[in-house]
């Protein structure tokens, strides 16, 4: 398996939408492409193998489960995640001849994914750092009441940033990908303690995305335990995320019930029924 | 002289340019602030026609700004109705009032939208997806695309028009008793799916065992805790890196390295055997 020109500009195109100052929008592109499970698909599409880049992008998501950029400081760049990281962990799984699907597969996808995405906050500072130009000639049409120039600077300069710094990087990077997999392959042997580190660290990795999200929920040792009862209806009780979430959905509808009930008894008045649509939106979650 | 009011047009193009662009031009420095300008942009030029007025109005969103965009939609469709509201003589709008608004609302709705829609609401929606790619399945991936395309454009789009409407009142609603009671029963279901996404998609198990004399292993570590509670090596490791992040202010880089060392000395102790072979 190698990754053509054409295939690589395409993958370049859509690191350019995605990641997190992307040119698809916050909710469409960071979000949506930007995702390593849908950047698994787009890859799967363009490489031709969907399964392998759908398993390879569940894999690496589960690391960035909860890629929160708290005042734009960045651990990881979704673009060089989900569009440099995931076609060169397909070409690796290719040439190691590992199923995408087995412990060793998901191990080495997550920890060249890792690496790589890691290595790409580099994109993400370049970017930022190239729009300070559109953005400074924007004041300048600001100053000079030219309005309407705006729209340039937010929407269409920025292209200028991507090419430079996404869709570049990307189309050299899933270019070299192939000799450089072989190269690794041929230098370090399958059971050399780098490789065994290398896929051990896979495996360990995704606790990090785990613990990032926690951070955002947990406060006390108390709010642990929705945690590990989630933990335990899959371990333990086998339900599969699916079933896990129609009963953490009831244990929420209990929780908002209760909470509604307090707020009635502490102030009568203050339920204000025409929030009512407003709870409605809110529960489709 | 008729009272102005922003045209449904208008409004909409406003939006639109806000929940494209709001992050487009990105840098360190302004952030959000172009994105802000453009989504003014269109109100401003449609309430005002005399050219000082529109510069003076354009003037108050140079301001810094930065929050979490999706639910800050909320105060960009807020300024907006300040915006009609200043356009129409009311003097107790003027640029340091909107801007002190956006100033004290950026913070506040920041943390909400942090940890209620991209802590919670996009893994849960992930979870679920992931649990839909059994096999290389790609029914996952695109049942996320497309429920949270929805949920993102639909809610954005009417918290912005609920932020014009009403004013502040939204946002009061947002961090008021209602709002709180309904992120609690939210986070706990975060929390419950992604314990369940953990328990499925993360295996830490260790390759100890003691050997006897005629080389049966009779004591298999990883066997021995899994009686204790099924995944409990996963458990552990998940709360040991949020002990570092949230109790010794680790960065998350500075975990991974921790993680890379660990890995290194359980593989040359024995603890972590990947067992590959060609």
């Amino acid at each position: 398996m190698n990754i053509s020109v054409i295939q690589a500009i395409i993958l370049g195109l859509f690191a350019s939408l995605s990641s997190m100052p992307g040119l698809g929008g916050t909710s469409i592109g960071n979000y949506t492409l930007g995702r390593p499970l849908v950047g698994g698909l787009i890859c799967g599409i363009v490489l031709g193998d969907i399964p392998t880049g759908i398993l390879v992008g569940c894999a690496m998501q589960v690391v960035y489960i909860a890629l929160v950029t708290p005042g734009g400081t960045v651990s990881a760049d979704v673009r060089a995640v989900s569009y440099i990281g995931i076609p060169l962990a397909m070409l690796a799984l290719k040439s190691y001849g590992l199923a995408a699907d087995s412990a060793e597969g998901i191990a080495l996808a997550t920890s060249f994914g890792t690496m790589v995405g890691t290595i790409g906050t580099v994109l993400f500072y370049g970017t930022a750092t190239m729009n300070l130009i559109w953005q400074h000639m924007g004041w300048k049409w600001v100053d000079n009441r030219e309005y309407h120039k705006l729209y340039l600077v937010d929407m269409v300069l920025p292209w200028i940033s991507h090419i430079t710094f996404s869709l570049i990087p990307t189309v050299v990077m899933c270019l070299l990908g192939e000799p450089v997999v072989n190269l690794i392959k041929t230098s370090l042997p399958m059971d050399g303690i780098p490789m065994k580190t290398l896929f051990t660290v896979g495996a360990l990795l995704p606790c990090v995305g785990i613990a990032i999200l926690l951070k955002q929920i947990v406060r006390s040792v108390i709010d642990f335990v929705p945690y590990l009862f989630g933990f335990t209806l899959a371990a333990s009780m086998g339900l599969n995320l699916v079933s896990a979430t129609v009963v953490a959905a009831m244990f929420a509808i209990v929780i908002y019930n209760l909470k509604m009930l307090q707020l009635k008894k502490a102030a009568p008045a203050a339920a204000n029924a025409s929030n009512n649509n407003w709870d409605d939106d809110e529960e489709d979650i | 002289m008729a009272e102005k009011k922003i045209s449904k047009k208008t409004l909409s193009k406003a939006f639109h340019n806000w929940y494209y662009g709001n992050l487009t031009c990105f840098s360190q420095e302004h952030m959000q602030t172009f994105g802000y300008l453009c989504s003014m942009l269109p109100i401003v030029d449609e309430l005002y026609d005399d050219e000082d007025k529109k510069a003076e109005a354009m003037d108050t969103y140079r301001a810094f700004f930065n929050t979490e965009p999706q639910l800050g939609a909320i105060i960009v469709g807020v300024t907006a109705g300040l915006e009609e509201a200043r356009a129409n003589g009311n003097k107790e709008v003027d640029s340091e009032t909107i801007n002190g608004l956006r100033a004290g609302l950026m913070g506040p709705i920041a943390g909400i939208g942090d940890s209620l829609v991209v802590g919670t609401v996009i893994p849960i929606l992930l979870g679920i997806a992931m649990g839909m790619s059994g096999g290389g399945s790609p029914m996952g991936a695109i049942f996320y695309m497309l429920v949270w395309n929805l949920f993102a454009y639909f809610g954005m789009k009417f918290i912005y028009n609920k932020g014009y409407q009403m004013g502040t009142k939204a946002v009061e609603f947002l961090v008021g008793d209602i709002g709180m009671a309904i992120r609690e029963a939210v986070t706990t279901l975060g929390g419950i799916v992604i314990g369940a996404v953990s328990a499925t998609w993360v295996s830490v198990k260790t390759s100890f065992h003691l050997v006897n004399a005629s080389g049966e292993a009779y004591m298999v570590l990883q066997e021995k805790l899994d009686g204790v509670f099924p995944g409990v090596l996963t458990a552990i490791v998940v709360i040991f890196c949020w002990w570092l992040m949230a109790k010794k202010q680790f960065s998350p880089i500075k975990v991974m390295l921790l993680l890379v060392v660990i890995a290194f000395a359980g593989v040359v102790l024995g603890f972590f055997n990947p067992g590959l072979s060609y």
